[in-house]
């Protein structure tokens, strides 16, 4: 523990790692947030699409060379259009068949199940199971004494933009507030006149070009493999009950808390333990603060 | 049931145990992953189908199993042995249920599917930090005729299990839970036991059955025994059977064990693909499963459709 | 003063910053059939979602019968002896009518005696409800109205020494409203329960009832005898004078 003060760059490296990965948590976890909090139903594909995400940034980025960043909005666009079409032949099928909330509910985990293993499926089929990775910017960078990864700062950056650019999109535009409006308040949006038809599968298809954006950003400091979809999956649920269903900015909170925790909690014990500590942080939340920690 | 169902089920349960005298290893090996799928899905299907709760377990219980077998065997009597992985299995379900079956459907089934990740990486890193290496040596395994019978058995007590829970008052409660749980809970009913005593039944199949299956690998570690296409199976037999009536998750067995043997034959690479395919199919066009095709659509025994909570 | 039955002291319950229901102190006795009257938002079916357990106070607490059942679960309100329905029929759907009055009757420690007892039980209930024609159809596939007299029937299965009803006589006309108030009196004689009823049909409730209490803004607005409360000058400015006589 001494060391760990007695060092500031391993102190500030632990720091920046776990805002890091926090901010990415919170991107994902508002993706997760978005559909849950507007269509009720919660896509446990959802880890599957960052997994995409990650893929498509990193098959372009190896087949033209070019700077991975490029490749960001093309993941988002992609996920998103995936997001439109499933939406509007799987899900809206869905809530057709189904007698009530609970029952779609059901139906829809079994669905997102199939889902889920479809696409991780298909994944080792073109690419294989293995781990795979590319080098993008792996320069050190040096702040007063202290050393960073290049690509680890700027995907900080780009995860706090986006965090911080998509609560303010929704807080200010037309359209934010329709989204908004329609999650915390669905009758009342249907009585004014928003329109569910079209905002459901723009919010599913949005939460997914959320997902396709974390797994971009971390296909530029990590290695992918097929199979990292379902750690995110369940953090991102955590970050969501965290910060409260429903919401952004508690998602965002929560999501660069729960970074911070593993970052540290993790350096203390064993990078293995990492799932074991976020269950932990999980079934306690749910004991005692269920409504999140933000809730009055 | 009727006395001629009786009979013709106990006519085919001999005709079964008797098959490792007379049939290939091929054919035995088929049948004993049907009667695996079936002892799975019979077991989901007791707790998933009736309260709605997806549990997505079936991977940890089985692996729990596994590893318990791998710990005991040689040292203990087979029956021991596969009993011991009922009770791991059992315990975990208890552990679990109490830190999560209070949460609503959707919590429940994704913490429940990443327990089986939890567990694996837990005991990777105990193994590693005990014995410095990873995965176990199954010595001592029994024959394959006998890991047929157990599995066998397994599958008909885990029929027999769904069949008592079905007509008793436990049942009742389970479906009550399934229909609205809120209701049920002002009409006397401790939801939260019983929630949690079903979950723990529904774990004791898979655990045995872990257990059992276990020994047909030579060397087992934690990536290949709590592996999520087991607790897929297991919901695709029982979904695109049909969870609610018994005769479903059987059916859903035999039809799934039949296509996974052509699927694998003729299209290695894509068939996990199919599969995915045919489970959302399935819920989106039968939702009730293979049986409804069947018989007419009854309130006999029941779907559940309302609301849970108010 | 007669015994009580059921107790709340000073309860108070908050959802998010608004006050459902504040500071209500109210007793019922064992064998009396109360009314609550009151506009729509005022808390009605707050108050029974927190005497059948269903909600927490977040502050106050509740008794029943001498015993604390503040922050219990509600099957444990159930088990004591309090029984409700619901204004909008929660009945098992795609169960049978019989088997949803069963179920009240179904548990061990309800039943205490066999099998064949809790037959002739639920057959005695359908009977008294009037729905033994319709014992083996969908409890769904009723009519919203039939649907309130099976829940009824649910709630007595559960043998409760305080029955609580919401809103039972809704979309009845005035003389089926009254056969439903004699069915509920009559209930009350000839189980010696107590009965708390909610409805809008102030009219039928009035006749029926030993005694009304009137909520409004969640609070406690008048509590007495419905003559009393009936010429009370602030619930006639609150409430009555919206619904003529």
């Amino acid at each position: 523990m001494a060391a760990l003060f007695a060092s500031p760059s391993l102190f500030a490296d632990l720091i920046v790692n776990g805002l890091l990965i926090g901010g990415l948590y919170a991107i994902i976890a508002m993706g997760l947030n978005l559909q849950y909090g507007m269509l009720r139903i919660l896509n446990i594909a959802h880890g599957e699409f960052l997994m995409i995400g990650a893929f498509i940034t990193y098959t372009l980025k190896v087949a033209t060379g070019a700077s991975p960043l490029w490749f960001l909005p093309v993941s988002a666009a992609a996920m998103f259009i995936f997001g439109l079409l499933l939406h509007a032949t799987i899900f809206r099928r869905l809530s057709a068949i189904s007698p009530n909330l609970d029952v779609m509910e059901e139906k829809s985990l079994i669905v997102g199940f199939g889902l889920l293993f479809i696409l991780q499926n298909a994944a080792v089929l073109i690419w294989g199971a293995d781990l795979h990775g590319y080098d993008f910017m792996t320069g050190s960078l040096h702040f007063g004494g202290v050393v960073f990864t290049a690509n680890r700062l700027l995907v900080l950056v780009l995860a706090v933009l986006f965090s911080a650019g998509l609560i303010l999109g929704l807080r200010f535009t037309l359209l934010g507030r329709a989204i908004r409006a329609m999650v915390q308040a669905p009758l009342g949006a249907m009585l004014v006149g928003i329109d569910t038809g079209t905002l459901h599968p723009l919010c599913f298809g949005l939460g997914l070009a959320l997902a396709g954006v974390s797994g971009s950003l971390l296909s530029m400091i990590y290695l992918i493999s097929p199979d990292m979809g379902t750690p995110y999956l369940i953090t991102a649920l955590i970050v969501i009950t965290l910060g409260g269903l429903g919401s952004l900015t508690g998602s965002m909170i929560g999501g660069v808390l729960l970074g911070l925790v593993e970052s540290f909690g993790v350096y203390f014990t064993d990078p293995s333990l990492k799932i074991l500590l976020s269950y932990s942080v999980f079934v306690l939340v749910l004991l005692f603060r269920p409504r999140g920690l933000f809730a009055r | 049931m009727r006395t001629a169902t009786w009979i013709i089920s106990a006519a085919l349960i001999v005709c079964l145990a008797a098959l490792p005298s007379v049939a290939s290893t091929f054919v035995l090996s088929l049948t004993l992953s049907i009667a695996m799928y079936a002892g799975l899905a019979l077991s989901w299907s007791m707790f998933s189908g009736a309260t709605g709760y997806v549990a997505l377990s079936t991977s940890a219980f089985f692996g729990l199993g596994a590893y318990t077998c791998a710990i005991l065997l040689g040292s203990w009597p087979w029956p021991i042995v596969v009993a011991g992985g009922a009770v791991a299995a059992a315990l975990s379900a208890l552990i679990l249920g109490l830190c999560v079956l209070h949460l609503r459907g959707t919590y429940f089934a994704i913490l429940t599917f990443g327990v089986s990740e939890l567990l694996k990486n837990l005991i990777m890193y105990v193994e590693k930090s005990e014995f410095g290496t990873v995965g176990r040596l199954m010595m001592g395994a029994p024959s394959l005729s006998v890991i047929y019978w157990t599995v066998l058995a397994l599958a008909v007590l885990a029929a027999v299990i769904y069949w008592l829970v079905a007509r008793s008052d436990f049942g009742a409660a389970l479906r009550a839970i399934g229909s609205d749980e809120g209701r049920a809970s002002t009409l006397g009913l401790n939801v939260r036991n019983a929630k949690i005593a079903g979950f723990c039944l529904s774990a004791i199949i898979p655990g045995a059955i872990g257990a059992a299956m276990s020994v047909r690998w030579t060397y087992i570690e934690p990536q290949i025994v709590f592996n999520p296409f087991i607790v897929f199976q297991t919901v695709l037999v029982a979904t695109i059977g049909g969870p609610t009536r018994l005769i479903g998750p059987i059916l859903g067995a035999v039809v799934f064990g039949l296509l996974q043997e052509t699927l694998r034959l003729n299209f290695a690479n894509y068939y996990l693909i199919f599969l995915g395919v045919l489970l959302i199919l399935s819920v989106l066009y039968v939702p009730n499963g293979l049986v409804s095709l069947f018989s007419s659509n009854r309130a006999r025994p029941l779907k559940r459709a309302s609301s849970k909570h108010a | 003063m007669p015994e009580t039955l059921v107790e709340l002291r000073d309860l108070t319950i908050r959802f998010g910053g608004i006050s459902a229901l504040s500071h209500v102190t109210f007793r019922a006795g064992p064998s009396e059939l109360v009314g609550i009257i009151g506009p729509n938002g005022a808390g009605k079916t707050t108050l029974f979602n927190v005497m059948s357990g269903i909600a927490p106070p977040s502050a106050g607490a509740i008794s029943f019968e001498g015993i604390d059942l503040t922050g219990r679960p509600a099957h444990v309100f159930n088990r004591i002896g309090v029984a409700r329905t619901f204004q909008t029929a929660r009945v098992f759907r795609n169960l049978s009518v019989r088997e949803n009055v069963q179920f009240g009757l179904r548990f061990p420690w309800r039943r205490g005696g066999r099998a064949a007892d809790a037959q002739a039980d639920t057959d005695r209930l359908l009977e008294r409800l009037g729905l033994i024609n319709q014992a083996r159809a969908l409890a769904g596939s009723l009519p919203p109205t039939r649907q309130r007299l099976l829940e009824i029937a649910m709630a007595l299965a559960t043998n409760p020494r305080l029955l609580l009803l919401d809103e039972v006589a809704a979309g009845l006309t005035q003389s089926e409203a009254e056969g439903v108030a004699s069915l509920i009196r009559s209930i009350r004689q000839e189980r010696n329960i107590s009965v708390i009823w909610i409805e809008h049909n102030v009219v039928t409730l009035m006749r029926a009832v030993d005694r009304v209490m009137v909520l409004h803004h969640g609070e406690v607005l008048a509590d007495g005898l419905p003559n009393e409360v009936a010429q009370d000058r602030a619930v006639i400015d609150a409430y009555l004078g919206e619904t003529a006589e």
